[in-house]
């Protein structure tokens, strides 16, 4: 209960710094938004030529990008954060300050980079996915119900990816270009995994299972034939479990040097 | 001639200091790569139920996508950036009382980081495109790409150093730095060429100076040039290059002194 307080703190004192200029607050919010809307608006001009991805409507392609974003949307002001956090501390040498309170640092770092700006992204993954989804037939229960399953895999990938990120910018220092690796690598998830061939779908599902992250769920609502839904589950946990104790030899080789 | 002296002086001095940092410029050998592959899987997708789209074969989107990830890493700036910086630092005072033109300054320090960025991201990422994807990224008219590429170089240099100049006016320009830069890239025809969009909007963009970063030096490149209905031979589209750089030039002058006027040196 008091980690959802200290956490609750976090935001509170993270807008707050934000709404000393509520101008570029908005405009930052709405550019999250914007950047995250070129994959979707490049698929609309694509399927505006009369162009398609094989197999898939224009929605359908909007959904998988939507659901993308909406799991973007739930990650990057809540957690993801943790990663320019990672940077910016460790560049400047006070990520020391973290490890001296009583607290895990991992939860402090999570706790100190709430980012209010990103919520543009969730707004916008939202209201993709409404756009999109009502646009398709109507997914039964049981697409549902799998559907929040791969969601919050989607979001657990994130914060694998968030750990990722962070463990190599303790030993990289300065290295914001982590982004740009995370891009590329996500990338994949934004399109149907049928337009890949076998052995790329092969590692985007069972080696770094980023198909979780947007194609996998959508495929799954729109009762498109979906194999090892559970197998990728397990796989992301794996996921996840390395990514932690990959943090953790990395904060082990933390100099407290700056740079 | 004291100018060039200045010049090669500041920029091999910015060689040499990001040479310190080159392994993070190095990432584009991983990340230029990828995303190409990634618009390799999506257009082979597209073109398997197609021959052409909007007029292109899926060599030509290719080397479209080759030649803009090529001009991508010859003019990255980020001027504007570290002008914010010295605004809202006030450390620009200490640039206002040297000797020389800031601007010049600053472009000195893009062509030392871009020549370093030329052995490190431009030749290593062109040849991964050349032997992995068999991307024959040769331009049509070399004399008039290299005059087109030097040009969009300015242009990036001109239109990001005016989007900084915003520090001037705004405590934070962050937000609206960001907002140009998007602006800027999507009119420039880096995600997608611009003759795929409606024809309404190619006209508005025919005129704004965006196509010049990107879209023109690509179509040098490929030695044809077409944007809303208009047809222009490849001297006359670096010719209207040459103008919009000017122009960009003197909007640049006009909006340093006016910011000035606003710079007080006490930073933010």
């Amino acid at each position: 209960m008091s980690s959802i307080r200290l956490y609750m703190q976090g935001m509170k004192t993270s807008i707050a710094g934000r709404m000393t200029d509520r101008t570029d607050f908005l405009i930052s919010m709405l550019i999250m938004l914007l950047f995250d809307m070129i994959v979707p608006f490049v698929t609309v001009i694509i399927y505006s030529t009369g162009a398609s991805f094989p197999g898939w409507g224009l929605y359908e392609a909007l959904l998988i990008q939507a659901i993308f974003l909406l799991a973007k949307g739930l990650s990057f002001p809540f957690f993801f954060g943790m990663v320019w956090n990672t940077i910016e501390r460790v560049r400047g040498g006070t990520l020391d300050i973290l490890l001296v309170k009583p607290r895990h640092p991992l939860f402090m770092l999570i706790v100190t980079a709430f980012d209010a700006e990103d919520l543009g992204k969730l707004l916008g993954g939202a209201t993709l996915f409404v756009i999109a989804i009502s646009q398709v037939e109507m997914p039964g229960v049981l697409e549902w119900l799998m559907f929040t399953f791969l969601l919050m895999m989607a979001v657990i990938m994130f914060f694998a990816f968030a750990l990722l990120m962070s463990a190599v910018t303790i030993i990289w220092i300065g290295t914001f270009r982590v982004y740009e690796l995370f891009d590329a690598t996500t990338y994949f998830t934004l399109y149907p995994t049928s337009i890949f061939t076998k052995s790329f779908r092969t590692i985007i599902t069972m080696v770094i299972p980023v198909a979780a992250m947007g194609s996998m769920p959508a495929a799954v609502l729109l009762g498109k034939p979906v194999d090892g839904v559970a197998v990728v589950g397990a796989v992301v946990l794996i996921f996840l479990v390395l990514s932690y104790r990959f943090w953790l030899s990395m904060m082990k080789n933390y100099k407290s040097a700056g740079g | 001639m004291r100018a060039i002296r200045l010049m090669r002086a500041v920029s091999l001095a910015t060689y040499k200091e990001s040479s310190a940092f080159r392994s993070q410029m190095a990432i584009s050998i991983l990340t230029g790569p990828v995303f190409f592959l990634i618009q390799f899987f999506i257009w082979s997708a597209v073109f398997s139920v197609r021959d052409t789209v909007n007029g292109m074969t899926l060599d030509q989107i290719l080397l479209y996508y080759g030649v803009v990830a090529m001009i991508g890493f010859l003019t990255f700036d980020f001027s504007d950036w570290e002008l914010q910086d010295l605004v809202h630092s006030g450390k620009l005072v200490t640039f206002l009382l040297r000797p020389v033109s800031y601007r010049f300054y600053s472009i000195s320090v893009k062509i030392g980081h871009r020549m370093l960025a030329f052995w490190i991201e431009v030749i290593p990422v062109y040849l991964i495109f050349y032997f992995l994807f068999g991307i024959k990224m040769v331009p049509h008219h070399l004399g008039w790409f290299i005059v087109s590429i030097t040009l969009s170089f300015i242009m990036v240099f001109l239109v990001n150093f005016c989007i900084g100049m915003s520090s001037f006016w705004l405590m934070r320009a962050q937000g609206v730095r960001r907002m140009f830069l998007l602006l800027k890239d999507v009119s420039a025809g880096v995600f997608i060429p611009l003759s795929f969009f409606p024809e309404v909007l190619q006209k508005v963009l025919f005129f704004l100076p965006f196509q010049f970063i990107a879209y023109v030096p690509n179509q040098v490149f490929l030695g044809s040039y077409q944007l809303a209905g208009y047809s222009l031979s490849i001297p006359m589209i670096v010719g209207l290059q040459v103008v919009a750089v000017l122009i960009m030039w003197g909007v640049s002058e006009w909006l340093w002194r006016l910011g000035l006027n606003k710079f007080t040196g006490v930073g933010t």
